[in-house]
């Protein structure tokens, strides 16, 4: 019964509250944070929650955690759509966890923008543990108002995967001119091999990988970040020209790609059903152990030549709340993750093909993949991040719709440009 | 009942209690512990239930974030509603719903507890087999029927067995179907729920009623819906009850199974909400959406207890 | 024999049968996919018959979702939570059933009412007010959420069934303050006994199986309940279904026995009382 008194108790509590009126009613229930019990150990213990779900990344993290010789840390992993559903809270709550494993982008930025995100500038001034790290990089992790906000430790690039194997077998080579790609794609298809696989049922977001690209081959990245910024209409030209070549894509696909989500969609490739890829280089954790060492890439045909070469490639990392009990320690954890050494011991034990972000990581002993992968973004004019990263969660939740919608009635292409643009311009002025 | 047996066991305390007495044994004096046995619980409620949504509705008629002030904004969020394409969706969708949801489960439940109400030779295991998926949670539902519906999957097998190859297709993924795969596997647990609320109803119905009716030559279906029916009606209020707030609370299961998609073909409000006010932190939105939500419940559950008692009257 | 209880034609079976193992088939195949080894139904895809036997998806998902731990902290908030409800509901049900409280139907509508809110719209402000509480991110605030958010069913379910016990076994007592509370405890309880096993049994699937409150309240992985571990592990497992398979099942199977041990109550106790 101890539930009814206290209730009680607490209705008179908040009350009071009550008379402010509606709104401010929910903020004064945050504001009077402060009359909850001591956080409990107070500064001298840390709480990293971390939304990294893949099986490989996470047992990579929770070692990382475990060697960590400061504070003691506790690693919280929570699935992706509660720490999303969650992160406002996590963050204005007046017990925070103290570091959180994010990304950079507009989600941090407006937070940052709400002074919920420590401030770790000292941590890329000489001397911090982010000091060496590439100028894109510092420009990634700084919001608008010139705040370092956010620590990158590691991005990986997307590209076609294949298997060497099986290209051998069937006797074909990577292609490399878009014409060639198409070629390809059809010689596969007559002799009853699926060119390519996707995942798009529950990771509807896997659709604007293609679009992505073929946006970035035909518009190119300029383009690709104004339109993702609203500065043009999903109604343009340019998009149509997108959705043409899109459309040229669709009968390569596996069938089932709208059933299977982006770890599935791996399985006809290690059976030898379906042969490339269009993923992030976190794919290659889902192949068995025994297939990783045949896995390939190459990257996405020109197609028009008059455009700056450009890739995508998503960066990690983590952020600190600014509400954090024990700033400095959070700030010593950030510094331990961004380290050559955390940042080595994580990328190897992933098994995902994460990069460094620290020049000071020794990439030598990395596979021969991951190497290549640093050669092509090296090699690249442009680098992108993906739809979301570069524009918002709400804005690929209309490129979901409209392009799940489009792979699945591809005849209208202007009306399928209309309905994503009225959808886009929601996000946009709401 | 044993309420009679029950009482004659007990010590009478004292003499016979003054006061009103009406039919229920409404009694006249209100005692203070009973006002407490009242105030507890209702407090505990409208703490943890009613200031929450409170609060929540008066989001409604904010922009907010998540985080800093909300901005008012008057009725906006209402009339983007109407103008929103998903939103009309979700609101079609549902309306499927709470016909093919609640119809085919009251319709499976109550032909089943018909079915099974005389104990017999296997019975109890056919009772058993069909309210078990009942224990079985919403969100786990959900993944045991994508593992049915997954391509290659034992659906396709099965229909691959009988020669309609043909047949199968993405059932999850494919827009003229999805809505109607999660409809199945979320009657397939409801089913035994019904059922089990019926067989209670049935308990307390008078055998010798229908007998009667037998006697003056009903057959089974007039005694049925003539003499069993009638007798149901307390069964039947708690039943509607359940069904609408359960079809319109629907929520778990879908998000398990497609998650709304493919291209919001499969979104109900419940979920289009959650990912308004969650995945997209648009909590003033979505907070609209729930408004309307609920709105919608009281209404049905409303229509339904004053048509019930006014036929009562 | 009279002609309402015939028995039952052969044709019954006949179609029960097959009509049960047909019911029975999600669940059953879900078993034949956790006990098959990752290879097999890499190899030959779900729909077959399990050609393999292995306990590694069991063994990975007790490993990598950490479900021992979670079921302990499932069965804490579910044995709290329905003793608590069923407490409050009992007397707030025998409160409104029995006694002349003004608006005493208005106020049990609104008691249901508070039921067919949808829970999402809660979550932020629920959150908010276990923060501010001090209790965010600890069993107890899914405990307490829990309770307030069940107990309109509950007392609408025992409301009914309290009125409909016959007004003689009230007539008899003295109901001053002691004597409503010892008519409550020694005459009203026993009798209601039947209704609160049944009401006992659902809860606990109810809440056993909830997940929207433990994601809105808890942060720390270690208070997670099984529900929430299993979201976390589908997410690192989403094509090793033999690791989901076996975790949903272990998910399962306490309400699976809860409600065969419980079986009688369920259908002889949930006679809800409003048939009269």
């Amino acid at each position: 019964m101890s539930t009814s008194s206290t209730g009680l108790s607490r209705r008179r509590f908040l009350v009071g509250a009550a008379s402010i009126g509606a709104v401010p009613l929910l903020a004064s229930c945050v504001g009077s944070g402060s009359d909850a019990g001591t956080p409990a150990g107070g500064a001298t213990t840390l709480t990293l929650q971390s939304s990294i779900q893949d099986t490989g990344p996470k047992a990579a993290l929770q070692e990382v955690v475990a060697a960590y010789t400061g504070q003691q840390t506790t690693l919280n992993s929570v699935a992706t759509e509660q720490f999303r559903a969650q992160l406002s809270t996590y963050l204005s709550s007046s017990t925070p966890p103290d570091v959180l494993a994010w990304y950079a982008g507009s989600v941090a930025n407006s937070y940052a923008q709400q002074g919920l995100l420590l401030d770790v500038s000292d941590l890329w001034g000489p001397g911090g543990a982010c000091a060496n790290f590439s100028p894109a990089l510092r420009a990634l992790s700084t919001s608008s108002d010139g705040k370092a906000i956010f620590v990158p430790t590691s991005y990986y690039w997307w590209s076609i995967f294949y298997k060497k194997s099986a290209f051998a077998q069937w006797g074909i080579e990577p292609p490399t001119t878009w014409d060639g790609f198409i070629a390809l794609c059809d010689q596969l298809k007559a002799r009853g091999i699926h060119p390519l696989t996707n995942g798009i049922g529950s990771t509807a977001w896997m659709t604007s990988g293609w679009f992505d690209y073929l946006n970035l081959r035909i518009n190119g990245a300029t383009y690709h970040r104004e339109l993702l910024a609203g500065k043009h209409s999903f109604e343009d030209k340019q998009v149509a020209d997108v959705l043409d070549q899109y459309r040229r894509l669709i009968p390569y696909f596996h069938p089932n790609q709208t059933s299977w989500d982006a770890q599935q969609a791996v399985t006809p490739m290690v059976n030898n059903e379906a042969a490339m890829y269009l993923v992030g280089a976190f794919c290659t954790q889902y192949f068995p152990k025994e297939q990783q060492d045949d896995l390939d890439f190459f990257s996405v045909p020109t197609i028009n030549p008059g455009v700056p070469t450009a890739e995508e490639a998503p960066t990690d990392g983590f952020f600190a709340a600014a509400g954090s009990k024990n700033p400095q320690g959070a700030k010593d954890l950030l510094s331990y993750l961004a380290s050559a050494k955390a940042q080595q011991t994580y990328i190897q034990k992933s098994g995902s093909s994460n990069m460094p972000t620290s020049p000071e990581v020794d990439t030598t002993t990395f596979s021969p993949l991951v190497q290549k992968g640093i050669a092509l973004l090296n090699s690249t004019q442009e680098i992108t991040q993906f739809f979301n990263r570069d524009s918002s969660d709400a804005l690929q939740a209309t490129a979901d719709a409209a392009l799940t919608k489009f792979l699945a009635n591809p005849a209208d292409i202007p009306a399928a440009q209309r309905e994503w643009q009225a959808a886009a311009k929601q996000v946009f002025t709401s | 009942m044993t309420g009679a047996t029950a009482l004659r066991a007990r010590p009478r305390t004292g003499g016979s209690a003054p006061g009103v007495r009406k039919r229920r044994g409404v009694l006249g004096r209100v005692p203070v512990l009973v006002w407490v046995f009242l105030a507890v619980p209702l407090a505990v409620e409208l703490f943890w239930v009613f200031w929450p949504a409170f609060n929540s509705f008066s989001l409604s008629f904010t922009s907010w974030k998540g985080v800093g002030p909300a901005q008012p904004v008057g009725f906006a969020n209402y009339e983007r509603l109407f103008a929103d394409p998903v939103f009309m969706t979700a609101l079609r969708n549902n309306a499927i719903w709470v016909v093919g949801f609640g119809g085919l489960s009251v319709a499976g439940g109550l032909a089943l507890a018909v079915a099974l109400n005389r104990p017999g030779r296997g019975i109890s295991i056919y009772r058993s087999a069909i309210y078990l998926p009942m224990v079985v949670s919403l969100a786990v539902t959900g993944l045991l029927w994508r593992v049915m519906y997954q391509p290659d999957g034992p659906i396709d097998a099965g229909l691959g067995v009988l020669g309609l190859d043909a047949w199968s297709r993405q059932w999850l993924a494919d827009p003229d179907t999805a809505l109607y795969a999660v409809l199945i596997a979320a009657v397939w647990r409801q089913v035994g729920y019904i059922m089990v609320l019926y067989l209670a109803g049935l308990k307390g119905v008078d055998p010798s009623l229908e007998e009667a009716a037998a006697v003056d030559g009903a057959n089974a279906w007039q005694r049925f819906w003539r003499v069993v029916m009638p007798q149901l009606r307390g069964v039947n209020t708690v039943i509607f009850a359940v069904t609408v707030i359960d079809s319109l609370r629907t929520f778990d299961i879908v998000w398990a199974m497609t998650r709304g998609g493919p291209y919001n073909m499969t979104q109900l409000l419940s979920t289009y909400m959650f990912q308004q006010g969650f995945t997209l932190v648009n909590l003033g939105y979505g907070s609209a959406i729930a408004v309307v939500i609920f709105v919608l419940a009281v209404a049905f559950i409303i229509t339904y207890l004053v048509r019930q008692s006014r036929e009562e009257a | 024999m009279s002609v309402i209880n015939r028995p039952r034609p052969a044709w019954f079976h006949v179609i029960m049968v097959p009509f049960t193992l047909l019911w029975l088939a999600p669940i059953v195949f879900v078993v034949f996919v956790a006990v098959r080894s990752f290879d097999d139904i890499a190899a030959r895809g779900l729909g077959a018959l399990p050609a393999s036997f292995s306990l590694e998806g069991l063994v990975t998902a007790f490993a990598g979702g950490r479900l021992g731990a979670a079921l302990v902290n499932s069965a804490i908030v579910t044995v709290f939570a329905v003793i608590a409800s069923l407490a409050l509901a009992a007397v707030a049900a025998f409160a409104l059933s029995r006694f002349r409280i003004p608006f005493r139907r208005t106020i049990l509508l609104v008691m249901l009412a508070g039921n067919l809110l949808p829970p999402q719209i809660l979550l932020i402000p629920v959150s908010r007010i276990t923060q501010s509480l001090g209790i965010y991110d600890t069993l107890f605030a899914v405990i307490v959420v829990q309770v307030g958010f069940g107990l309109g069913f509950y007392t609408f379910v025992l409301h009914g069934f309290m009125r409909s016990l016959p007004a003689e076994v009230f007539e008899a007592t003295v109901l001053d303050g002691a004597g409503a509370g010892r008519t409550f405890w020694s005459i009203v309880l026993p009798l209601c006994r039947p209704a609160l096993a049944a009401l006992a049994a659902l809860a606990t699937t109810w809440i056993f199986n909830d997940l929207i409150w433990a994601m809105t309240v808890l942060r720390t992985e270690t208070k997670f309940p099984v529900t929430a571990a299993l979201l976390n592990l589908q997410g690192g497992f989403s094509s090793a279904w033999n690791v989901i398979a076996s975790g949903s099942l272990v998910a399962a199977i306490p309400t699976a026995i809860v409600f065969f041990v419980f079986q009688k109550q369920f259908v002889s106790g949930l006679l809800v009382g409003s048939n009269k």
